[in-house]
């Protein structure tokens, strides 16, 4: 029973097939030099699973970075179920490949919810001017794709114009249809209140304009996320800390969470992505802002890499007008306790039950 | 074949020359690239909050990491990556004694005002024509006076507290490079939260808990910040911005994301189900 307890290790002149060792424990040092990569891969498209599985660790010994990480990723687990080891095997994995890639020494960061931390987010509704600013900086810092085809420009943020209305004495009794008299609503006949089909594609020389509000929506983090309920691979969850996250190596695209979000804040990478060396962000995160593949669902995470380490997220820092907060829910000093407890405030679809931990507030 | 050599010498004898003219430029060239590269390398300056309030020059923290990001489109910072670049400690502020030394920081204003080390020296230095201190107009209105409607336009109609105040109840009367605060003392330009929450107190009181105003930094509430002060987001000698009175200048957007796949412009943003 020996042979049970202690696999046997595969020599390297083997067929891979025939060894029982698990891939990992095998020498890649040993056996990688005396078989070519064709080799390899030859065997791997003929074999069982562990074949491939030892192709795979060998292929991540290989010189290219790239190739090494691709094999090394198709047979990584889901991130949460990774330890320590795992993660930190993958974080170097991808280190090494970004770099590369990239051209510039690029880190990826693995750091876990912090203890005594719940993230929150506020928003003050009456100041934004609309101008954009902070989905410019959420596009810098988090890597998204800035092509000019369809498709190639993904921004999570989005400022939602809406006109004011006006109740007008003019207006008393006008309907629809005009002439009849007949009333149908209200009697003023324009919207009055704020009109709520916006607009996201507004171009005035100047915000914030004399008839407008304006209304940023990104990702809610919700308390009970819909997303995270309906990911049939169970990639998508939310972390201890707050943000809701996606393990984008085992996203499968199905795009069934973007469907589900109320707030529009999924977006898919239809094409693959369009990432100018020079404007790569280097400081990243495994859950957070790397760079992500073609076919992949992402979302906004709060600046996963900056707040896991105490920095505000990049929106928050842009905003001219400070209309961003951002804190930590448990700590009654923090900025978005205080104006939980002080300012009116709502949270965006209450009705739907997510719970989100974005709030809106004014003053 | 006579002919071949002497093309063959002049050839050469041209190639000496040019290879000669080309060595003395390539010497010549270091010293005289460096100059235009620089001039053109001219490190971008990007406004933060608003149009001549603080702005923050382009360098590097890190090799590949620059201090700050600024939009192609507006010029205005984008993206920061070192929030504390060019700021001092902020000083004492009632309120904020449990914070770690250091911790707050503001960018100095007064750098930035040109003008301001002479307003104490050239014009205002304490001693009037008439008397000292100099006299001031018993009904409080602005006298005429075009160096200072150069800087102010509104000077005789001033667009803060609604025609209820004039300059000397936020300028210090004889030291001129300082703002004033109730008691008459004097109180600096980088400072002004001191000066706003004379009668502005809700909003210092918001301020100094962080739920008014831009900070940025460690979001923790005992991390290092960079505090912005009142007047680098509103400019206090015109707060209400005209019509809109909504206390912020008006500035350019950045520009829209891109248009849904098919569509050549957003016309279908203005189309309401319901006419009106
Ligand atoms: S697209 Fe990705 S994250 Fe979204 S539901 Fe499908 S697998 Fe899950
Ligand atoms: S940066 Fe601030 S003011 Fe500008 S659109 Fe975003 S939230 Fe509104």
């Amino acid at each position: 029973m020996t042979t049970k307890e202690t696999p046997k290790a595969c020599p390297a002149e083997e067929q891979p097939s025939v060894c029982t060792a698990p891939p990992a424990s095998a020498d890649p040092a040993a056996s990688a030099p005396k078989t070519s990569r064709r080799d390899f891969l030859k065997a791997g498209g003929m074999l069982s699973m562990s074949t491939l599985m030892g192709t795979a660790a060998l292929m991540t010994q290989s010189d290219d970075a790239h190739a090494a990480a691709e094999w090394a990723e198709h047979f990584q687990k889901n991130y949460r179920l990774m330890t320590d080891a795992e993660k930190a095997e993958a974080r170097a994995r991808l280190e090494r490949r970004y770099s590369q890639e990239y051209g510039k020494q690029v880190t990826v960061d693995t750091t876990g919810p912090q203890p005594g931390v719940l993230m929150g987010y506020a928003l003050n509704i009456r100041k934004c001017i609309g101008c954009r600013r902070c989905v410019h900086a959420c596009v810098a810092e988090n890597n998204q794709s800035r092509g000019t085809k369809p498709g190639e420009k993904i921004e999570w943020i989005q400022v939602l114009r809406m006109e004011r209305g006006k109740f007008e004495q003019g207006k008393m009794d006008h309907g629809y249809p005009e002439g009849l008299g007949i009333q149908v609503g209200g009697n003023a006949y324009t919207p009055a209140g704020q009109v709520l089909e916006g607009q996201y594609h507004y171009t005035p020389e100047a915000v914030p304009e004399q008839d407008a509000t304006y209304m940023p929506i990104a990702c809610m983090q919700c308390e009970k996320p819909p997303c995270v309920k309906v990911c049939p691979v169970r990639t998508t969850y939310r972390e201890a800390d707050g943000p809701v996250v996606i393990d984008y190596n085992w996203c499968i695209g199905c795009r069934m969470c973007m469907g589900a979000c109320p707030y529009w804040a999924r977006r898919i990478n239809l094409t693959s992505p369009v990432l100018p060396k020079e404007e790569m962000n280097p400081v990243t995160h495994y859950l957070g802002n790397r760079p992500r593949m073609r076919g992949v669902v992402e979302k906004c995470h709060w600046c996963l890499q900056r707040t896991r380490h105490g920095r505000y997220p990049a929106c928050v820092e842009v905003c001219p007008v400070g209309a961003r907060k951002f804190g930590n829910l448990l700590d009654p000093e923090s900025e978005v306790s205080k104006i939980l407890e002080r300012k009116n405030v709502f949270r965006l679809k209450a009705e739907l039950n997510t719970f989100p931990k974005f709030f809106y507030f004014y003053d | 074949m006579k002919k071949l050599a002497i093309y063959t010498l002049a050839a050469a004898l041209l190639g000496s020359t040019l290879y000669a003219v080309s060595a003395a430029e390539k010497a010549a060239e270091p010293a005289q690239a460096a100059a235009p590269a620089e001039a053109a390398k001219e490190p971008p300056v990007c406004f933060e909050s608003r149009k001549g309030a603080s702005e923050v020059t382009q360098k590097e923290v890190k090799p590949g990491l620059p201090n700050v990001k600024c939009s192609p489109t507006t010029g205005a910072a984008l993206w920061y990556g070192d929030p504390y670049d060019g700021t001092v400690p902020m000083g004492k502020m009632p309120g904020l004694e449990k914070l770690p030394a250091g911790h707050a920081v503001v960018k100095p204003r007064s750098e930035k005002l040109a003008l301001m080390p002479m307003c104490g020296t050239a014009c205002h230095n304490g001693v009037g024509p008439n008397a000292n201190p100099p006299t001031l107009p018993k009904d409080k209105r602005a006298k005429p006076n075009p160096t200072m409607e150069a800087m102010v336009p509104d000077l005789a109609n001033l667009q803060h507290g609604r025609g209820r105040i004039w300059c000397m109840d936020c300028h210090h009367t004889t030291k001129r490079n300082m703002l004033v605060d109730h008691f008459g003392d004097p109180i600096s330009f980088d400072q002004p939260q001191l000066l706003c929450g004379k009668c502005h107190g809700d909003k210092l009181r918001d301020w100094r808990d962080g739920i008014h105003g831009k900070r940025i930094g460690e979001f923790t509430s005992t991390g290092k910040k960079r505090w912005f002060t009142c007047t680098e987001c509103h400019n206090p000698h015109n707060v209400q911005d005209g019509a809109r009175n909504r206390g912020f200048a008006q500035l350019q957007p950045e520009p829209p994301p891109q248009l849904p796949k098919g569509m050549k412009d957003a016309k279908h943003e203005k189309l309401h189900p319901i006419p009106h």
